[in-house]
């Protein structure tokens, strides 16, 4: 299982007097086993921290490990196989094909990942836990909000990655949801040595974190 | 495949559609092309059945058969070999109580050489005298039949249908084989003027003889009233339905993928490669295609099947195989600007930041 360290990470947007420095100097680091959850309200910079930390954008300075492997000096293509061996993503929409069922998204992952996705026995207690059983065989246009989160939940995690980053994964869930979800995120950390980051501003997580932070402005602090 | 026949399973109407668009126009370009085909093969029909290969015509002619006339000592000059034969042609318009009148193309032969040794006759036998005629089989359709004694132009002479033979077409009309004193009283000439070009088995035939030039046979082809203008207008249309079917294509699919880029944006946060979306994309235009071409050969069997023997039509299996073949080319073409636009989708524009 694989840690994840920021260091000394600098991101500008724009230009000139419209420049904005979006994270500043912010450094990170979630090990194997923990749940971290990165907390800020909206334009606190969670989403840049979060497609920085997962090689979908470079900073502007510092770098970003995954183990070893620094990810700033890493070409696309071994970014691309990086982010589908090691790092699954949990994010608001768009998560679902429209036109596969439930199940044929874990299919999906199974013809592009051809290896080493969450063993079947494991798999169906996540399943079981996020309650999808009974919509397997469904279109997501035929699903709840929270039931297509719970499937998108369920696929990221079949791919078995070793670090998760979530982007307010319990948006649009009911409360006893979200504690399942937060329950089932918890326990793969702790269980199975998931480095879990979750960034949102949805307190009702804070139970299952092993650490929050704050992002204000840029800066991150530990809560 | 995976997405793209899930994809084409799930959204059944929108592609339907689709297919129905592109096998329409795949339908129009088989008819067209089989109807370029099939008069093509009416103008030349008679000619490639000499199995000729160079033609002799008048100097001033420029290469044009109808307008070629060769003076009797002319044609013996170039007559000598056994692989050369005189074709003197003129139109004429046959004529007889209770059959229809029919414009066609006359052709007298010599038949002491190879074109009319060489004339397969589908019934009855070849002609002996210059008051005997060969027809095509067509005139069969139209109430022509051996013994019969008809009328050519407006000539007061008969003339006997003595047999038929299949595929005796120039210049879209059905040709009656006479003898070349027939010809020369049709038009009118005397016994100085002996015909209109002498055909050769040889490649390499040229001439000395004055006032005479030699042409290929695809020469002589081209300068055939109308043809090479037929055959121009039908590949231009061909060529233009071809490419709106790129477009159709095109731009379906842009549609579509630009519907489907902030999940496409997903799958390459979560590390799918682009080639694997993109060879959804390539499939997924190239099923498209294949289901319009299949549907169009079906109707097109169809069409091959209640289509009156009159319409000029040549179903070609090779030329089938060939448009078809295009056609899928074009599918591919087609896709390119969304596969274009599926290895360019940033996974940023849809998580943000």
């Amino acid at each position: 299982m694989e840690n994840i360290t920021l260091r000394n990470i600098n991101k500008y947007f724009g230009q000139d007097i419209s420049r904005v420095h979006v994270l500043k100097d912010l450094s990170f680091s979630a090990d194997p086993g923990e749940m971290v959850l990165i907390l800020g309200p909206s334009g606190s910079g969670k989403s840049t921290f979060l497609t920085i930390a997962g090689g979908l954008q470079t900073p502007d300075s510092g770098s970003v490990f995954i183990g070893n492997e620094d990810l700033t000096k890493l070409s696309n293509k071994k970014k691309e196989e990086l982010r589908l061996n090691k790092i699954g993503f949990i994010l608001q929409a768009y998560n679902l094909v429209p036109y596969l069922t439930v199940k044929q998204q874990f299919d999906l992952v199974d013809r592009v990942k051809k290896t080493a996705n969450m063993p079947r026995e494991e798999f169906n207690q996540v399943i079981q836990k996020l309650d999808i059983g009974p919509i397997l065989n469904k279109y997501p246009d035929t699903l709840s909000g929270g039931q297509k989160q719970r499937a998108a939940i369920a696929r990221s995690l079949y791919a078995n990655p070793d670090i998760i980053l979530a982007d307010e994964p319990t948006a649009s869930l009911d409360a006893k949801r979200v504690k399942e979800v937060g329950g089932l995120l918890q326990d793969l950390a702790h269980q199975y040595q998931k480095t879990i980051i979750v960034v949102t501003h949805d307190i009702r997580l804070n139970d299952f974190a092993d650490k929050i932070y704050h992002l204000d402005d840029g800066l991150l602090h530990l809560a | 495949m995976f997405l793209a026949f899930n994809e084409l399973k799930q959204e059944k109407l929108r592609y339907i559609m689709i297919i129905i668009m592109l096998a329409l126009l795949s339908y129009l370009i088989f008819i067209l092309t089989s109807l370029t085909l099939g008069l093509a093969n009416e103008n030349t029909a008679a000619i490639t059945g000499w199995n000729v290969k160079t033609g002799v015509l008048e100097k001033s002619s420029d290469a044009n058969l109808r307008q070629s006339l060769l003076t009797a000592d002319q044609v013996k000059k170039l007559t000598k070999d056994s692989d050369t034969a005189v074709v003197a042609e003129t139109s004429v318009v046959t004529k007889d109580k209770g059959a229809s009148k029919i414009s066609a193309t006359f052709v007298g032969l010599n038949k002491s050489q190879f074109i009319a040794k060489e004339l397969q006759i589908t019934s009855g036998r070849k002609a002996k005298t210059s008051s005997e005629i060969v027809m095509d089989d067509s005139f069969q359709n139209k109430d022509y039949k051996l013994g019969q004694k008809v009328s050519l132009n407006d000539s007061s002479k008969k003339y006997k249908i003595i047999g038929f033979t299949h595929d005796a077409k120039l210049n879209i009309a059905p040709i009656v084989y006479g003898s070349i004193s027939t010809w020369q009283n049709l038009r009118e000439i005397g016994t100085n003027f002996g015909g209109s070009g002498i055909f050769s088995k040889k490649a390499d035939f040229t001439t000395s003889v004055k006032n005479t030039k030699a042409y290929t046979l695809k020469e002589i082809i081209n300068k055939l009233p109308g043809y090479s203008s037929q055959n121009m207008t039908f590949s231009f249309m061909i060529g233009f339905l071809m490419i709106i079917s790129l477009v159709i294509v095109a731009v379906f699919l842009y549609i579509i993928t630009l519907q489907k880029l902030p999940n496409y944006a997903v799958l390459r946060a979560q590390g799918v490669p682009s080639g694997f979306l993109i060879r959804a994309t390539l499939a997924q235009s190239l099923i498209l295609m294949i289901f319009g071409l299949i549907a169009a050969l079906i109707l097109v069997a169809i069409t091959a099947l209640a289509m009156p023997a009159d319409v000029p039509m040549t179903f070609n299996l090779g030329l089938t195989a060939a448009v078809s073949a295009a056609m899928i080319i074009m599918a591919i073409i087609g896709a390119l600007i969304p596969v274009r636009m599926i290895a360019k989708v940033d996974p940023v524009s849809v998580i943000g930041g």
